[in-house]
């Protein structure tokens, strides 16, 4: 894709997105009317998966990214996993700190060990110790090798924590009353918002996505121009 | 194949020599071992909890914290003398390099599970009555996940200038379904239930251990090259 | 650098723990699974999604941020 060509999809998705987020808040806040076993804080609940959902998403990027980064040893990879790091970690917090907003209300305590609340809260520190081994490492180009290593054993981790967690809860069956997996009374009017939520999400992080993806592509092309500094060196974009 | 197993094997003899000769990582794993045994004494009041019911808990958690300690040291060997770009020079492959030292943390760390095994049982009064074979499957099952994670990752923290404390932060999260198998496991054969009861997490601790010493060999070469 | 970056991180997500610890609601004890209190519930909805404008806004910040001085040294040459 050429830099123009880029900026014209950062600039659409950025536009859908942000109006796709207004149209959300419009329909969470005026449009759809209030779950009956939950109440208002249910509100939360169109924001909340969504999060969740692209912060797998950018997991699973980065586990991809790093996989292939390893393999063929191509920068763009590289900053694609990093693009899809930072979406992950944004979206996880977003994740970890609005459940435990819902689940005061609901479950009555700020912190449940329920079993995606626990795979987040871990895989947030996945993604910190991401940044950390990258920008701790003297030499940078180990450092990304380092990090892409990370997250290949994150991501085959993962689903082992997720079995895992969701057997041990599975041990003590406690009264959680109003779990996040159980049915809610959805209308079709909260799974029309659910959709424009996961929507909404997705269409911000493709562009966010793509914005610093792109921005890691010129701060490349600028340490190229430092290293060689007469030279003809261009990163591609 | 018989030279393979004789690299590794090399690898894991000259780390074990040079630990036997000096004690340093046994003492300070054995140490904190105890000391920490006795902390934990002072840290539970008895009266409200009885330490036979958090036993297991205390000795994978005691076995985890001292691990961290003693695998962090794995590589500071090669890094201090430099040896470690004789090492690349040689022609031994990569992922025998990362076997031997699996290898011989694995002896290092199963030897401290042990002590701490002795020593828990005597300061808390915990009495064993399931099948001790399996308790040392499970273990060791254990013992080689949790080694072979620490390994991969020690070279890491070695490059890093934030060093060994850069170590729990990438690997325990990732230790999450070796806590919650092993534990539970150890606590079920310490509370006399049924081997039927823990096969599944025998099961599930051997996959962890076989998947993360087959990914650790073959990214070792990622992280060790210059 | 790392620790900066490090730092701005973990304020993020303590200022997001303390922004909710500090709703006004705080001091009431725990509720019944399923009442609520009008209030309370109010503040969290709202709670959670000032939270995710923050964390999103402060991510596009930073990428505009980097963007500037990309562009600012490109520029010099």
């Amino acid at each position: 894709m050429s830099h123009k060509q880029t900026r014209w999809a950062i600039g659409i998705l950025g536009t859908l997105g942000v109006a796709t987020m207004i149209v959300l808040h419009w329909m969470v806040f005026f449009w759809v009317p209030t779950e009956s076993t939950m109440g208002i804080v249910q509100r939360i609940f169109y924001i909340h998966p969504a999060a969740w959902w692209v912060a797998f998403l950018g997991f699973g990027i980065v586990g991809l990214c790093s996989a292939v980064y390893l393999w063929l040893g191509d920068e763009r990879l590289d900053r694609a996993a990093v693009a899809g790091a930072e979406a992950g970690m944004v979206f996880t917090t977003i994740g970890l700190i609005t459940g435990p907003l819902w689940g005061q209300v609901a479950w009555g305590t700020w912190w449940e060990w329920e079993p995606r609340l626990t795979l987040a809260l871990i895989l947030w520190f996945i993604y910190l110790g991401y940044f950390l081994v990258r920008r701790t490492t003297a030499n940078p180009e180990q450092g990304k090798r380092f990090a892409a290593v990370v997250g290949v054993i994150g991501v085959l981790d993962i689903p082992l924590i997720h079995v895992s967690v969701t057997w041990l809860r599975s041990l003590h069956p406690e009264a959680v009353i109003l779990n996040p997996e159980s049915p809610m009374n959805l209308e079709r009017s909260m799974g029309l918002t659910f959709g424009v939520g996961f929507l909404a999400f997705t269409l911000i992080f493709a562009c966010l996505f793509l914005a610093s993806y792109t921005v890691a592509g010129y701060e490349y092309e600028l340490k190229l121009r430092d290293a060689n500094p007469g030279g003809t060196q261009r990163a591609e974009a | 194949m018989r030279a393979y197993v004789a690299l590794v094997w090399a690898v894991a003899r000259k780390d074990l020599l040079v630990e036997f000769r000096t004690y340093e990582r046994l003492t300070a794993m054995g140490a904190f071992t105890v000391l920490v045994g006795v902390l934990f004494n002072f840290s539970i009041d008895s009266a409200v909890v009885r330490p036979q019911d958090i036993g297991a808990a205390l000795i994978w958690m005691t076995i985890i914290f001292g691990g961290i300690l003693g695998m962090g040291r794995t590589f500071r060997l090669e890094e201090e003398d430099g040896a470690l770009a004789g090492i690349l020079q040689s022609p031994i492959p990569l992922d025998a390099l990362f076997l031997g030292k699996v290898l011989g943390n694995f002896v290092l760390l199963s030897m401290m599970a042990a002590l701490v095994f002795f020593v828990f049982g005597l300061f808390f009064s915990l009495s064993f009555s399931g099948n001790p074979v399996v308790l040392v499957a499970i273990v060791g099952f254990g013992v080689l996940g949790f080694v072979s994670l620490t390994t991969l990752f020690s070279a890491m923290a070695t490059r890093s200038s934030m060093g060994e404390s850069l170590l729990p932060v990438l690997v325990f999260p990732l230790l999450v379904p070796l806590v919650v198998y092993g534990a539970t496991a150890t606590q079920r054969l310490f509370a006399g239930r049924p081997v039927v009861e823990v096969s599944g997490n025998v099961r599930m601790l051997a996959a962890f251990a076989v998947l993360f010493t087959v990914a650790g060999a073959w990214l070792f070469r990622f992280v060790i090259e210059e | 650098m790392a620790r900066k970056w490090f730092s701005r991180w973990t304020t993020a997500f303590l200022l997001g723990v303390l922004l909710f610890q500090a709703s006004p609601v705080w001091a009431q004890a725990g509720t019944v699974l399923g009442r609520q209190t009008l209030g309370r519930a109010y503040w969290h909805v709202f709670a959670a999604y000032a939270v995710m404008w923050i964390l999103v806004l402060g991510w596009v910040v930073s990428i505009v941020r980097r963007l500037r001085r990309v562009e600012e040294r490109l520029g010099k040459e």
